[in-house]
C-alpha cells in the first residue's frame, strides 16, 4: 500500500518548501519532489509510472505543514502511567545505589494514554529511561508511540544508561538516613561501580571467570562503548562532575537537562557536548533549578553543541514538547533550530539519524501533517504516520 | 478395589454419550464401552448419569492454606527469592478444603506458594485423596511459580522490601536466573567442586528446561515480562491468572505458551484486574491458545472451578472446550496427560459422576473416584457388591 501526499510545506534539508510529492511505501519514504525542483527543471511531472497505481492512497496536503514526526529524547512514559496510583509507579527502584540491570523497557505500559497524547502532539519516538533517584538508575530505551506490546513498538531495548547527580540522589537517600548525602558521594557511587565494571570486563576474559554478577554484566555494554551514558545533571558543576567522570571511564556522554548549561557553555562547545535540555516549561522547583531559561537551546547551538528539546514526561506533558520549541522561538532561537531540536537533533543525539528525524528517502516513514505551522500552538495534528502506517 | 459404572454418559467427541460402561481396576482405569462383563466388587447402575474425569485446577494453594484460621503457609513475607519452598512440607490433607474439593469433583490440582514475591517455590501435583502429602504428591517438581505485577509490587511495599517496581522484579528475576545458569554449568564441568546452595538446586530443572517457569501475570506488560525473560533464559512458560492474556492472544498462541486463567469470578479489586471479563477462555481459545480454569483457591472456593467453565459457556465459548479447560487440558499443561484428564483404557482411574450435566451448576456430584478409591456423596446413588 502507497500512500502519497501532495501539495503543502514540507520541512526538507532543515528549511520550510513547497513539497509536489511524498511518496510512502512499505514503512519507508521512498520518494520527495519539491514543486522548486520541477519548475527550475521545468519538466512537466517526476518520472513516469510504470504502471497503474490502483492502491495508492493519496491525500491532498495543500495549505497543511508536513513534518517529521517529533522525538523526545528523554523521557518516562508509561512508568508511571497516568492517572492511575502507586501500583502503576514504577519509576525508580529502590534496592540499592547503583541499579544498572533495572530496565525501563519491562516496565513500559502501552495501554497508558499518553502515547495518544503523544501521537497527537507530533511525537512518534521517544526515549524512556529510569528515573533519577540512584545514582546508577538503569537502562533506557527508545521506542515509538505505538503497538499492543513493547516488543512491537521497539527501537532498542538498552540504549543508554542512566546516571544521576545532584539534587535527586542526595534528596532521595538523605531523607533516608543513608549515603550519599553529598555529591562527592554520589560521584563516589558511581565511579567505584565504573571501576568494578572495568575490572569485571578484564576478569571476563581470562578462563577463571565463571560466575556472572547481573549489574556488572549490565555495566559491561557501557564500558565497551556500546551504548550511552545518560547523565541526569542540571548544575552547571553537575555537568562537569558527569563530564569528568565519562573522561575517566571513557564513556560515551549525553547530558541530560543540562539547566544550567548555559552558563558553561563555552567548555560543552569545546567537548562537541549533546544535550538534551528540559522540560523548561516546569517550575523552579528546587535550588539546582534556579538559572533555568528557555535560552540555554540558543546559547548551546551557537555554541556548537548538539541540542534537542525534552519534555520529560510526565514533569511535564509530552504534548507540550512543540510548545518548548515555540517558546525557544519566542526567546530567540530561529524557527529552523527550534525544530531541529525536536527532530534531527534528538534522532543523531538517540544515534538514530540514518532512520529518524528527517524526511528523506529511505528513512522511516514517521510523518506529521499538521493544519498550520508546528510551531504555532493553536495548530493541530491531521494526521500521523508511524511506520508508514495512518495511525491518527 | 475394582468398581464399574453401568449405563453412564461420558464424553465423547463434543458430546455426552449414553449407555456406556466404566471399569477401574488397581487405581486405573481398565476399560471402557458398552460390552464389558467382569466381576467387580463394587457395580454402580448409574441410570443414564454423567461421569467425566475427575476434575483438575491447574493452579491453587489447596492444604497451604488452612481454613477457618487467620495464619496460612502459603507465602513468605520476609523473603523475595525462595525456590527451595516445597509445598510438600506445608500441605495439610485433613483440611477441610481437601473434603471441599472432592466434593467439587476435583481430583487433582497443582499446589503452590503465593504469588506475592517475585521467586515464590516449587509447583507440586497433588492428588486429594491421599492420607498423606508424601502420597498425594504426585508430581513434586512440576514447575517453579514466579510473579510479576501489581500484586508483587503491593506486596512489597506492606512489607518494605527493598524493591519497588516492575523494572526491580523483572532485574530480581533476571539476576535470579543468570546465577542459577552458571551455577549449573559450574556443577556440570568436573573440575570445579562446589559446596550446593539450596536456592539454586532447585532452579536446575527449570534452567534444564525440565519443568516450566509458571508465571503469575495478570495485564499485559506483566505477561510480556515473563515473555522476555522465559525467551532470555530458554524456558519452558505458563501463564497463570493472565486477565488480560486475550489481548496479546496471537502472541501467545505463535509462541505456543499456555494460560491458566482465573479467577474471573471476583471483582475488579485490583487496577491489574480492570479488562478481566468471561470472553478471555474463547478469544484465547480461537487464537490456538491452551487454556485450563482455575479458581486460585482460596482467591476463590475451589468448589468453584465448574462455574468458572460454566460462566465462559455463557459468554460463548462451547461445551467440549469448557469440559476441557477443566480436564484434559489442565493435565496436558501439568505435564501429566499421559495419566490424567481423559477417561480412557490406562488412564488413572479419577472419576466424577454428576447427576446431570457437569456443567450445569445445579447438578450434584455422587460420586468421585480418585486413584480407584470410592468416595459417595448421594445416598440415593445405587452402590451395590459385585458377585
Amino acid at each position: 500500500m502507497k500512500t502519497i501526499l501532495e501539495k503543502g510545506i514540507v520541512f526538507y534539508q532543515g528549511k520550510f518548501q513547497e513539497l509536489e510529492k511524498l511518496v510512502i511505501e512499505k514503512g519507508k519514504i521512498t520518494e520527495i519532489t519539491l514543486a522548486s525542483s520541477k519548475a527550475k527543471k521545468g519538466k512537466p511531472v517526476p518520472p513516469p509510472k510504470k504502471k497503474v497505481e490502483t492502491s495508492a492512497n493519496t491525500i491532498d496536503c495543500s495549505d497543511l505543514y508536513i513534518l517529521p514526526g517529533f522525538i523526545d529524547a528523554h523521557t518516562h512514559i508509561s512508568l508511571e502511567e497516568e492517572g492511575v496510583g502507586w501500583y502503576d509507579a514504577d519509576f525508580n527502584e529502590s534496592f540499592g545505589l547503583a541499579t544498572p540491570h533495572v530496565r525501563a523497557f519491562d516496565a513500559l505500559k502501552m495501554r497508558d494514554r499518553a502515547f495518544k497524547d503523544a501521537l497527537h502532539g507530533g511525537v512518534t519516538t521517544a526515549m524512556i529511561t529510569p528515573g533519577s533517584a540512584n545514582p546508577i538508575g538503569g537502562q533506557c530505551c527508545i521506542v515509538k508511540m505505538v503497538g499492543n506490546i513493547a516488543e512491537a513498538a521497539v527501537i532498542k531495548e538498552s540504549s543508554g544508561m542512566k546516571f544521576a547527580f545532584g539534587e535527586n540522589p542526595k534528596r532521595v537517600y538523605g531523607e533516608q538516613k543513608k549515603f550519599p548525602c553529598t555529591r562527592m558521594g554520589t560521584a563516589a557511587v558511581i565511579r567505584e561501580w565504573l571501576m568494578k565494571a572495568q575490572d569485571y570486563l578484564k576478569r571476563k576474559k581470562t578462563k577463571e571467570f565463571k560466575e556472572r554478577e547481573i549489574k556488572l554484566e549490565a555495566l559491561l555494554p557501557l564500558i565497551e562503548g556500546k551504548i550511552q551514558a545518560r547523565a541526569h545533571a542540571h548544575q552547571a558543576d553537575d555537568i562537569i562532575t558527569a563530564y569528568r567522570i565519562a573522561q575517566e571511564f571513557n564513556l560515551d556522554m549525553v547530558f541530560d537537562h543540562c539547566t544550567e548549561g548555559h552558563l558553561i557553555a563555552k567548555e560543552l562547545g569545546k567537548w562537541k557536548a549533546r544535550a538534551v535540555v528540559g522540560p523548561t516549561f516546569s517550575s523552579r522547583s528546587k535550588p539546582e533549578l534556579r538559572n533555568k531559561t528557555f535560552e540555554t537551546v540558543e546559547i548551546l547551538m551557537d555554541e556548537g553543541c548538539i541540542v534537542a528539546l525534552t519534555t520529560d514526561h510526565p514533569v511535564m506533558p509530552i504534548e507540550g514538547l512543540s510548545v518548548a520549541a515555540a517558546m525557544c522561538v519566542r526567546h530567540g532561537l530561529d524557527e529552523e533550530r527550534a525544530i531541529k531540536a525536536i527532530t534531527e537533533n534528538p534522532a543523531i543525539i538517540l544515534g538514530l539519524d540514518k532512520r529518524l528525524g528527517k524526511l528523506e528517502v529511505g528513512y522511516d516513514a514517521d510523518v506529521v501533517i499538521w493544519e498550520g505551522h508546528p510551531l504555532d500552538t493553536r495548530s493541530r495534528t491531521k494526521a500521523v504516520f508511524v511506520d508508514g502506517n495512518k495511525v491518527i | 478395589m475394582s468398581i464399574i459404572f453401568n449405563n453412564v454418559r461420558i464424553p465423547m467427541s463434543g458430546t455426552f454419550f449414553p449407555g456406556q460402561k466404566v471399569l477401574v481396576e488397581k487405581g486405573k482405569i481398565a476399560s471402557v464401552g458398552s460390552m464389558i462383563r467382569k466381576n467387580v466388587e463394587k457395580v454402580i447402575e448409574c441410570e443414564q448419569k454423567y461421569l467425566i474425569p475427575g476434575l483438575i485446577d491447574a493452579h491453587s494453594h489447596l492444604g497451604l492454606f488452612e481454613s477457618s484460621t487467620s495464619v496460612d503457609d502459603i507465602s513468605e513475607p520476609f523473603a523475595d527469592i525462595t525456590p527451595h519452598l516445597r509445598p510438600l512440607d506445608g500441605i495439610k490433607m485433613r483440611d477441610r478444603a481437601m473434603e471441599d474439593a472432592r466434593r467439587a469433583g476435583i481430583s487433582t490440582c497443582m499446589v503452590c506458594p503465593g504469588s506475592e514475591r517475585p521467586i515464590s517455590g516449587i509447583c507440586s501435583i497433588l492428588k486429594t485423596n491421599g492420607n498423606s502429602a508424601d502420597v498425594g504428591l504426585i508430581v513434586e517438581q512440576a514447575g517453579i511459580l514466579m510473579s510479576f505485577g501489581e500484586q508483587v509490587k503491593g506486596a512489597a511495599r506492606k512489607g518494605e522490601r527493598p524493591y519497588a517496581t516492575r523494572m526491580g522484579v523483572s532485574a530480581l528475576i533476571r539476576e535470579t536466573l543468570m546465577k542459577a545458569q552458571d551455577y549449573y554449568a559450574l556443577k556440570q564441568s568436573k573440575k570445579m567442586v562446589k559446596d550446593r546452595e539450596i536456592d539454586m538446586e532447585a532452579l536446575i530443572p527449570l534452567i534444564k528446561g525440565e519443568v516450566a517457569m509458571r508465571a503469575c501475570a495478570h495485564r499485559v506488560e506483566d505477561i510480556m515480562a515473563a515473555i522476555r525473560i522465559a525467551d532470555e533464559f530458554k524456558l519452558k512458560l505458563v501463564i497463570e491468572y493472565g486477565t488480560e492474556a486475550h489481548m496479546i492472544a496471537a502472541v501467545l498462541a505463535e509462541k505456543n505458551i499456555p494460560v491458566v486463567l482465573g479467577p474471573t469470578l471476583i471483582p475488579r479489586f485490583r487496577y491489574e484486574l480492570n479488562e478481566k471479563t468471561f470472553e478471555s477462555a474463547k478469544i484465547l481459545m480461537d487464537a490456538g491458545v491452551d487454556v485450563a480454569f482455575t479458581c486460585d483457591y482460596p482467591g476463590l472456593p475451589i468448589e468453584t472451578l465448574r462455574v468458572a467453565a460454566a460462566m465462559a459457556m455463557q459468554y460463548g465459548l462451547d461445551e467440549r472446550r469448557a469440559l476441557a479447560a477443566i480436564t484434559d487440558v489442565p493435565a496436558k499443561i501439568l505435564g501429566v496427560s499421559e495419566r490424567l484428564g481423559k477417561i480412557k483404557k490406562g488412564l488413572d482411574g479419577d472419576l466424577a459422576l454428576f447427576s446431570g450435566h457437569p456443567l450445569d451448576i445445579r447438578s450434584r456430584l455422587e460420586a468421585l473416584v480418585v486413584d480407584g478409591d470410592l468416595f459417595v456423596f448421594s445416598d440415593d446413588l445405587k452402590v451395590e457388591a459385585g458377585n
